[in-house]
């Protein structure tokens, strides 16, 4: 095809003028496809065109443009259904979202709850602990007062034949005739059985009370204070009885003893 | 009188503040400001047209509405690949106020004219409107040879077809498209539209 000649003959201009028939329209658009310089040449008249038509223009009477806008406005019908399929599209994600989230609260709750009562345990443990180091404090302060205090003087009692590691301690008031003591070494007793503390006074014993062994689990630690000695009181004596004690020493099972 | 063409070259380059495939987006998404954009940018061109075919104010009016209804409702059927938009448009407006002049109301206007008588008052009317309106288009168009300008006159400022043009003035279609042609080898140096 010669392509000047055909451009020549003034087909671009009837073609942007719409004044083609069918066939010959789809010609020239098969054309255009195909050589680019007839392209070229079409937007060159199209643009000539859109020059000359600017310059003819007219501006329409007011209010034409206010009626066009108004006359395009997309109908209710439209919009509703329009907002119908959005707010079926929302109402699903809600849905979805609430199932979710729900779900997740739902579980996030039962976790919690678990770590809460973990937590619950804890704290409790955490307590119990707490007063048991502070009673242990309380015995130490307690103990220390009495061990550094001038008033106080220490009677040792050592291991008898029976038992020689066994170690114990009073200390002895002897103007409030208070006494206090403190273990050092004590074997491990049966249930049913106590150690009790002995004074000798006037040379006959004397019931200071009873306490627990160490493996019971509430086997003395620290100082304790026992029952008043007065202070003629000539020897301190620890022996094993039937648990609530007796009123005179069993001599064969005596653990230790110490004089003043 | 000078004529503005540089302004309006500027124009066409960058089409005001939004590119032509930005607005053809924009209508093809249904986005009014991309309709009031048209409006403001090619109503006057368009109703230019509408105007100089329909000689009834109201009734061209009324053209131009059907015109830019059927932009916004046809802008799916515009291909790029075929045309410029302004074209396409062009030919929209143009074909609705020819359909318009075929139909009953128009007709009965053209029955009580003479036909000739018509074009003769069309053409008084005509001249007295480019001498106001675009001047600077009358300059350029009295420079082009007269059977050129006579062929741009009837063909793009009266809305005559082609082959009415060619049959009324007994001139051969073919010599109608070579004159159209030259006029527009013309037009494109004197509107200085390089492309």
């Amino acid at each position: 095809m010669d392509v000047r000649e055909y451009i020549s003959s003034g087909i671009l201009e009837s073609y942007a003028l719409g004044e083609l028939t069918e066939a010959e329209r789809l010609e020239v658009e098969r054309n255009l496809a195909q050589y680019p310089e007839l392209r070229k040449e079409l937007t060159a008249i199209e643009e000539t065109m859109e020059v000359f038509f600017m310059e003819a223009g007219k501006k329409p009477g007011a209010g034409v443009k206010e009626k066009i806008l108004a006359s395009v406005k997309p109908k209710t019908k439209v919009i509703s259904i329009d907002i119908w399929k959005y707010a079926t599209a929302a109402s699903l994600i809600i849905a979805f979202t609430s199932v979710y989230m729900a779900y997740s609260f739902w579980n996030n709750w039962k976790k919690s709850e678990a770590s809460l009562t973990e937590l619950r345990a804890l704290n409790e443990q955490v307590a119990r602990d707490y007063n048991q180091v502070n009673q242990r404090l309380d015995a130490i302060e307690n103990e220390m007062q009495i061990v550094a205090s001038p008033a106080f003087e220490r009677v040792m009692m050592k291991g008898t034949d029976k038992a020689p590691s066994a170690m114990a301690s009073v200390y002895w008031n002897r103007n409030s005739e208070e006494v206090y003591l403190s273990i050092q070494n004590l074997k491990t007793i049966a249930q049913d059985q106590q150690y009790q503390l002995w004074a000798m006074v006037d040379g006959k014993p004397m019931d200071l009370g009873v306490f627990d062994g160490p493996a019971t689990g509430t086997g003395l630690t620290g100082v304790h204070k026992m029952n008043s000695a007065p202070a003629n009181a000539t020897a301190f004596a620890i022996t094993v009885e039937p648990r609530g004690g007796k009123p005179s020493p069993t001599m064969e099972t005596m653990q230790v003893l110490g004089n003043t | 009188m000078t004529f503005h063409r540089k302004t309006y070259l500027t124009s066409i380059a960058y089409q005001g503040t939004i590119s032509e495939s930005d607005l053809i987006a924009g209508l093809k998404a249904k986005r009014q400001p991309a309709l009031d954009y048209l409006y403001d940018h090619y109503s006057s061109a368009l109703y230019g047209v509408i105007s100089r075919i329909i000689r009834n104010q109201d009734v061209a009016e009324e053209v131009l509405q059907d015109a830019f209804l059927r932009i916004w409702n046809r802008i799916d059927n515009y291909d790029a690949s075929k045309g410029r938009l302004f074209t396409w448009m062009l030919n929209i407006a143009r074909n609705l106020a020819i359909d318009k002049t075929r139909s009953k109301e128009i007709s009965k206007d053209r029955k009580t004219d003479d036909i000739e008588e018509l074009v003769s008052k069309i053409d008084r009317k005509e001249q007295s409107e480019l001498s106001i309106d675009t001047i600077g288009l009358k300059e350029v168009l009295e420079r082009l040879p007269a059977e050129q300008r006579f062929v741009v006159e009837y063909l793009y400022l009266k809305g005559y077809t082609q082959s009415e043009l060619a049959e009324e003035f007994n001139i051969p279609l073919g010599t109608v498209k070579t004159r159209l042609r030259m006029a527009m080898m013309d037009l494109r140096n004197e509107l200085k539209v390089n492309s």
